[in-house]
C-alpha cells in the first residue's frame, strides 16, 4: 500500500480525529468529504506534519512519516486561500521549493517552464500574487506544490473560494496536471462536483472517524449508514419488509409501498437509500417497466449550481429528486404541483 | 440647545487634546531661543544626549533580539509556563517604573546574583550598564507585545507551506515569517527606542542619575528642575518630545501600511436560488 494511515487519533479541542484509518494506492485521487467540523482539515494537516498525532501511524511507501518534520515528508499542501508568499512574485513562489532541492538555475527554469505550461500560468510568472484573480492564484499555488514532484499532494478545499465557472476550469486543469505528474492526491471538499469530476476514491468523515471508503459509485449508491446516506444527499427511509418475493421484496415506508430489488426477512426493519438522480419526475401518469410509481406534491424547488433539487411529499414521506434546471422549466415544476415519481425496484437499496 | 451625550463626548475629547497641545507648545514658547541654544551647547547637555543615544541604541538592539524570539514562542508554541510568561509581559504596563527600578536595584545590589556578577567584574548598580539594564526591562514588554500581535496576524499556514516545500523551522522563519513581519518589527523597534530614550524611573533608581556620569536626558530634565535651571530642563524636554514625535509618526506610518492579515477560512455554502 502506498499511503497507509492507521488508527490516527488527535484531539485539538474543537476538532479531533478518532482512530481514523485510510489507505490510498499510488496514483489514486482520493476525495475526503464530511460535514463542517468532521476533522477533514486536521487529517490533512496531520499527514502534512503540522500536528503530532496522539497515537496511530502514517506510512508512505512503507516509510514511517508520523515522527518526521514536514520538510522531510515530501508531501505538498494546497489551501483554499492559496497562501502564496506575498513578498515574492509568481516565479519565486513556484521556485521556492525547488531552490531548496536543486542547485542549477537552468534546471529550476526548466521545471517552472513545464509546470507553468501544464497549469497555463506562463503569462503570470512575473506578476505579484496580490494582482492575480482567485483562480490564477490557485493555479500558481498548485504549480508551487507540484513542481517539487511530491509523493503526495494534499488539497484543502482548493476550489471553495472560486466561482462556479472558474471551479470547472480548475478541475479540468487539475485533472490534466495529475495525469502529467502522476501524483497521488488527497483532496478535501464540500462540493460533490469535485467527487464526480476527479475522485477515484471517496472517504466520508464524521465526528473524526472515517466511516466509509470506496469508489464514488459505491459511496453514493450504497451508503453504509443513515448518516452517509443523508450526507451524500441520498434519500434514506426507514421501512419494514412487508412481503418477500423471488426478485426482492415489498416495503412499507411509513404507509407508502415501495418495491425493492434487494432481499430481506419479512417483518424486519430496514433503512433504504434511493439516489435522487435515479428518480424520474413526470407530470402525468406513465406506464413504464419501473415498478415504483408514486403520486406526490412538490414542496420545494432549489437550484444549486447546474442542478435542481425537488422535494416531493408522498403521503407521509418526502423524497428528494435531482433534475436539471432545464427539465424543471420544461415540466413547469414549482411548489404545489402534483407529480409522479418513477423509479426502478433496483434503485431502492437496502442500507445496513 | 440640549447637550446630548455625544456632544459631551466630543467636547471632552477636544478640550483634552487642546490642553495637551497648549502644554506642549508652552515648552517651545516659554524659553527664549538664545537660552535654548546655549543649553544645547552646554557640556552637560551634549554629554547627556550622547549617553542617551548610545544606551538607547544598545538597549534597543538587546530588546529586539529578545522580543522577537519571545513573541514568536508565545504566538506559535505551547509550552510549560507560557501563561506566566504572558502575564509577566503584561505586568509592566501597569507596574510603576520606580518600583521596577527598586526591584532591579535589590536584585543586583542585595542578592547572590548581584554579588556574583560584581565578583566577575560586572557592576550594574549606579553604572552606565545599569542604564541599559533599566531601559531593557522597561521597554521589553512593549516590544514583545507589538511583535506578538504581528506574529499573530500572520497565518501559520504560510509557514506550513514553506515547511512542506523542504525548509526547516529556522529557514522558514527567516524566509517567510520575518519578511512578512517586517513592518511590525520595525514599528516595535521604533517604540522600543522611544521607550528607552524616555525611560526615567527605573533608570534613576538603578543607575543613580549622577551628574555627567549616569545622566541621560530625562535625568537631565529632573536634575535641572531641582536646581531651578529651567532653560536646561526645557531644552531636554524639547529634545525628548522631538524623539517621541518622530517615533509616533513613524509608528503610525508603519501600522497603516500593515497589510498581511490572517486569512480566515470562510465556510463554503452552495448558492441558493429559490424558484
Amino acid at each position: 500500500m502506498f499511503l497507509k494511515i492507521e488508527n490516527l487519533s488527535i484531539d485539538l479541542g474543537e476538532f479531533k480525529l478518532e482512530d481514523a484509518s485510510l489507505s490510498v494506492e499510488q496514483g489514486e485521487y482520493a476525495v475526503l468529504i464530511g460535514p463542517t467540523g468532521s476533522g477533514k482539515s486536521i487529517l490533512l494537516e496531520t499527514i502534512a506534519g503540522f500536528y503530532r498525532p496522539e497515537h496511530g501511524s502514517i506510512k508512505l511507501k512503507d516509510k514511517e512519516l508520523t515522527v518526521l518534520p514536514p520538510e522531510k515528508r515530501n508531501v505538498s499542501v494546497v489551501y483554499q486561500d492559496y497562501m502564496l508568499f506575498p513578498h515574492m512574485n509568481v516565479y519565486d513562489n513556484i521556485a521556492y521549493g525547488i531552490r531548496k532541492k536543486r542547485r542549477s538555475e537552468t534546471d529550476i527554469e526548466q521545471s517552472i517552464e513545464k509546470v507553468s505550461n501544464v497549469l497555463k500560468i506562463k503569462h503570470l510568472l512575473h506578476r505579484h500574487p496580490d494582482t492575480l484573480s482567485g483562480g490564477e492564484q490557485q493555479r500558481v499555488a498548485i504549480a508551487r506544490a507540484l513542481v517539487v514532484e511530491p509523493e503526495l499532494l494534499l488539497m484543502d478545499e482548493p476550489f471553495s473560494a472560486l466561482d462556479i465557472k472558474t471551479r470547472e476550469e480548475l478541475r479540468t486543469l487539475v485533472k490534466d496536471a495529475m495525469n502529467e505528474y502522476r501524483t497521488t492526491v488527497i483532496h478535501v471538499t464540500h462540493d460533490f462536483e469535485d467527487v464526480f469530476a476527479l475522485a477515484t476514491q471517496v472517504a466520508v468523515l464524521h465526528e473524526g472517524k472515517i466511516i466509509q471508503v470506496g469508489t464514488p459509485e459505491e459511496v453514493f449508491s450504497r451508503p453504509v449508514s443513515e448518516f452517509v446516506a443523508d450526507f451524500v444527499g441520498t434519500n434514506a427511509l426507514r421501512c419494514t419488509i412487508e412481503k418477500k418475493e423471488d426478485s426482492g421484496c415489498m416495503l412499507n415506508c411509513n404507509g407508502v409501498k415501495l418495491w425493492c430489488a434487494d432481499s430481506g426477512t419479512e417483518g424486519d426493519s430496514v433503512t433504504v437509500a434511493i439516489r435522487p438522480e435515479s428518480i424520474i419526475i413526470s407530470r402525468e401518469m406513465v406506464h413504464t417497466s419501473a415498478r415504483n410509481v408514486l403520486q406526490g406534491t412538490v414542496q420545494s424547488v432549489v437550484t444549486r449550481g447546474h442542478l435542481t433539487w425537488v422535494t416531493v411529499k408522498v403521503q407521509n414521506i418526502t423524497l428528494r429528486v435531482v433534475i436539471t434546471p432545464n427539465s424543471a422549466e420544461l415540466l413547469n415544476i414549482h411548489e404545489g404541483v402534483e407529480v409522479y415519481l418513477i423509479f426502478k425496484a433496483s434503485g431502492v437499496r437496502m442500507v445496513r | 440647545m440640549q447637550l446630548k451625550f455625544r456632544h459631551f463626548c466630543i467636547i471632552l475629547s477636544l478640550i483634552f487634546t487642546f490642553s495637551l497641545i497648549v502644554a506642549i507648545a508652552s515648552l517651545f514658547i516659554v524659553p527664549s531661543p538664545s537660552e535654548i541654544i546655549d543649553s544645547m551647547r552646554s557640556a552637560e547637555m551634549i554629554y547627556s544626549l550622547k549617553l542617551t543615544l548610545i544606551t538607547s541604541s544598545i538597549s534597543t538592539v538587546i530588546v529586539i533580539f529578545t522580543a522577537i524570539p519571545m513573541s514568536y514562542a508565545l504566538s506559535r508554541y505551547s509550552f510549560w509556563g507560557k501563561s506566566i510568561v504572558k502575564s509577566i509581559i503584561d505586568l509592566p504596563m501597569a507596574f510603576p517604573e520606580l518600583v521596577l527600578g527598586l526591584a532591579l536595584l535589590l536584585l543586583f545590589g542585595k542578592t547572590a546574583i548581584g554579588s556574583a556578577l560584581s565578583y566577575v567584574g560586572i557592576n550594574i548598580v549606579f553604572t552606565k550598564l545599569g542604564i541599559v539594564v533599566a531601559q531593557v526591562f522597561t521597554a521589553l514588554p512593549f516590544a514583545t507585545r507589538i511583535a506578538y500581535t504581528t506574529f499573530e496576524s500572520i497565518n501559520p499556514r504560510y509557514e506550513l507551506v514553506s515547511r512542506t516545500l523542504g525548509y526547516g523551522e529556522f529557514e522558514t522563519f527567516k524566509n517567510v515569517t520575518l519578511p512578512l513581519a517586517k513592518d511590525g518589527i520595525l514599528a516595535s523597534t521604533i517604540i522600543t527606542f522611544a521607550r528607552c530614550v524616555g525611560a526615567f524611573g527605573a533608570v534613576l533608581i538603578l543607575a543613580g542619575g549622577s551628574y555627567m556620569n549616569t545622566e541621560v536626558l530625562p535625568v537631565t530634565l529632573y536634575l535641572n528642575i531641582s536646581y531651578g535651571n529651567i532653560g536646561m530642563a526645557i531644552t531636554s524636554g524639547i529634545v525628548l518630545i522631538i524623539v517621541s514625535f518622530i517615533a509616533i509618526y513613524a509608528f503610525e506610518k508603519l501600522e497603516g501600511a500593515k497589510n498581511v492579515s490572517k486569512n480566515r477560512k470562510p465556510e463554503h455554502r452552495f448558492r441558493r436560488v429559490q424558484t
